[in-house]
């Protein structure tokens, strides 16, 4: 064979696999794929609407369901900062590139969007793009927000400007160069945001497409769950199969029976969405805990028994690294249950500060919700999520304020809530972790 | 009104449900024999009995005990292994202020109610997580062995 002919099959391979590299990324940023073919426009569908607010608010004015959508699609948790104005901005995301802070949406005409039209507002919410042309930051979810309709869209924007307005500059973000070239984002946007509205299957019952519209367009929940690519996009070819974002593991939520939420009943579903909590599931912490209290404990029964139909869904995914956790309780007495070999702090400190709430056996003596049996967070091997709740506590949303977990990140040092978390994976989960005080420490950062 | 059975004696209390049981026995029972530390749950100095098994009041629901048999340290001596324990601290003269002894003896006679002849090891997975500031863990250890002896 000649070299050039050579050369030619080379580029042709490398352009073929550069190619199918690219359609692959591409295909990871559609969420509903897994649904199928058959999708038609919002317009053509005959079924009930799947959009909107619930029948049970349909009869409210605008600013009434504009609160109900500002919920669902979860605003405020990332744009107010800790102990901030609500909608005020100002919280910061510690990415591995810099810290980007979100921006103030109250209607404040200097800082905030008060001076924002209809079609600047839904530019920004679904296109990514700001009043001044510049193009915001993928951690503002709008390629989840793309899937929102017109009218949903300015309802979120009439109850924003129905609050009262608060002046607070935005703060600089400190991203470094190359990601401080916002134009770059540009061309990802056109790889990666559909920018295109929602489109029900008419093959699905009603319920499943308000749950897709709810959790595609509304709660962004594979924004936690879905692992990324390489290009950051959602990897919706494992979709909803877990990833760690903001320093704690959002699980793998598919209808997977052992690694994802398959085993779970629909009850048991709706009332851990709904409250934060399921009997021998464990307690929602974290920006979990957060996205229950702000959002998902508004939503009606109606929309959660959807977005449940929805979860239901997605298809299985196997993460042979997170373990199905583990139903049988520990052993009652304290000396039994834990192999040698472990560091003999972690026992000392779960003795002295942990077994009091949660028992020897993990099944919790003040309150059921203080199981850790069968809790995913106790059955990481990685224990990211059992060393970020002994740092930040946890507080389930059972009509009480008066018994919780409390944070524990100032009492311990690193080394111990290291070896802390790594004594209670071993009692209690399906394989001991061995998480380091670096670990710990760089966990701190994140949250 | 929620239905508590205290000391053996049932009773009602008008409290919400979710209002902790020591707050119910110190400001509504008045049976202040049972401390405030920390009010979450990392002193011990609130420990009670519910059906035996040693809980902080502090941090539990009352919601949580209706029809469940509780017991405090005013109850405790009517309890074989809290007679025991009760007359192994007057005997060994365990308490310097005091503050935290309801707790160190409500965990010390759930532990020998269980575990009647409790190795160092036992003692200290029962007791750690009852602190004590003045430092008696020396003889609190002590008591408990000796109380383990007596008839």
């Amino acid at each position: 064979m000649r070299p050039g002919r050579i050369l030619l099959i080379v580029v042709a391979v490398v352009v073929i696999a550069g190619l199918g590299v690219l359609a692959w990324l591409i295909t990871a940023s559609r969420p509903m794929a897994f649904a199928g073919g058959g999708a038609v426009a919002l317009a053509d569908y005959k079924g009930p609407p799947p959009t909107g607010v619930p029948a049970d608010f349909a009869s409210t004015d605008r600013i009434a369901r504009g609160q109900y959508l500002t919920r669902a699609a979860d605003c405020l948790a990332c744009h107010t900062a800790k102990g901030g104005a609500p909608f005020a901005g100002g919280l910061a995301f510690k990415l591995p590139f810099g810290v980007i802070y979100s921006p103030n949406i109250t209607a404040d005409k200097d800082t905030g969007i008060g001076g924002w039209t209809d079609a600047q507002f839904l530019a920004a919410l679904r296109g990514g793009v700001d009043d001044t042309g510049q193009f915001l930051y993928p951690a503002m979810p709008y390629t989840a927000f793309t899937y929102m309709t017109d009218a949903d869209g300015l309802a979120i924007k009439a109850y924003l400007f129905s609050l009262k307005p608060v002046h607070r500059d935005n703060k600089d973000n400190s991203f470094s160069f190359p990601y401080n070239q916002r134009w770059l984002i540009g061309i990802w946007n056109r790889l990666f945001n559909a920018n295109q509205r929602f489109q029900p299957h008419p093959d699905r019952s009603p319920q499943w497409n308000r749950g897709a519209y709810l959790s595609e367009a509304m709660a962004h929940c594979g924004d936690c769950h879905t692992p990324r690519t390489l290009a950051q996009n959602l990897d919706n070819h494992r979709k909803d199969a877990g990833a760690v974002t903001a320093g704690w593991l959002a699980y793998n939520i598919t209808s997977h029976r052992l690694y994802g939420v398959g085993a779970w009943s629909d009850a048991e579903l709706a009332q851990y969405l709904s409250t934060g909590y399921a009997p021998g599931r464990g307690v929602a912490a974290g920006p979990m805990g957060e996205a229950v209290d702000l959002s998902l404990s508004y939503l009606t029964p109606s929309d959660i028994a959807a977005l449940v139909a929805y979860v239901r869904s997605i298809p299985p995914v196997a993460t042979p690294g997170q373990p199905a956790p583990v139903l049988t309780p520990a052993p009652a007495a304290p000396g039994q249950g834990v192999a040698e070999g472990y560091d003999p702090k972690g026992k000392r400190i779960f003795e002295g500060a942990c077994a009091s709430c949660h028992s020897w056996t993990g099944q919790g003596s003040l309150t059921p919700w203080a199981a850790l049996t069968g809790d995913r967070a106790v059955n990481d091997p990685t224990a990211t999520n059992v060393a970020q709740v002994v740092i930040a506590g946890a507080k389930p949303r059972m009509g009480t304020a008066l018994t919780y977990m409390p944070a524990f990140g100032a009492a311990y040092t690193d080394d111990e809530v290291a070896a802390v978390a790594n004594y209670v994976t071993a009692r209690f989960g399906a394989k001991p972790s061995n998480i380091t005080p670096k670990q710990v420490a760089a966990l701190r950062k994140q949250s | 009104m929620a239905k508590l059975t205290i000391n053996g004696q049932a009773l009602e209390v008008d409290a919400p449900p979710d209002m902790p049981l020591l707050w119910v026995l110190r400001d509504l029972l008045k049976l202040t024999g049972t401390k405030f530390g920390c009010g979450i749950a990392q002193c011990g100095a609130c420990t009670v009995h519910v059906d035996g098994t040693p809980l902080r009041s502090c941090m539990l629901p009352i919601s949580a005990v209706e029809g469940r048999a509780v017991t405090t340290i005013e109850g405790v001596g009517a309890t074989p292994a809290g007679r025991k324990v009760q007359q192994a601290w007057l005997d060994l003269e365990v308490i310097q202020c005091g503050y935290c002894q309801s707790g160190q003896i409500m965990s010390a006679a759930a532990l020998l109610a269980g575990t009647p002849n409790p190795q160092d090891a036992d003692i200290n997975a029962a007791m750690a997580g009852n602190i004590c500031r003045c430092g008696t863990y020396v003889r609190i250890r002590e008591a408990i062995k000796y109380a383990a002896k007596a008839v």
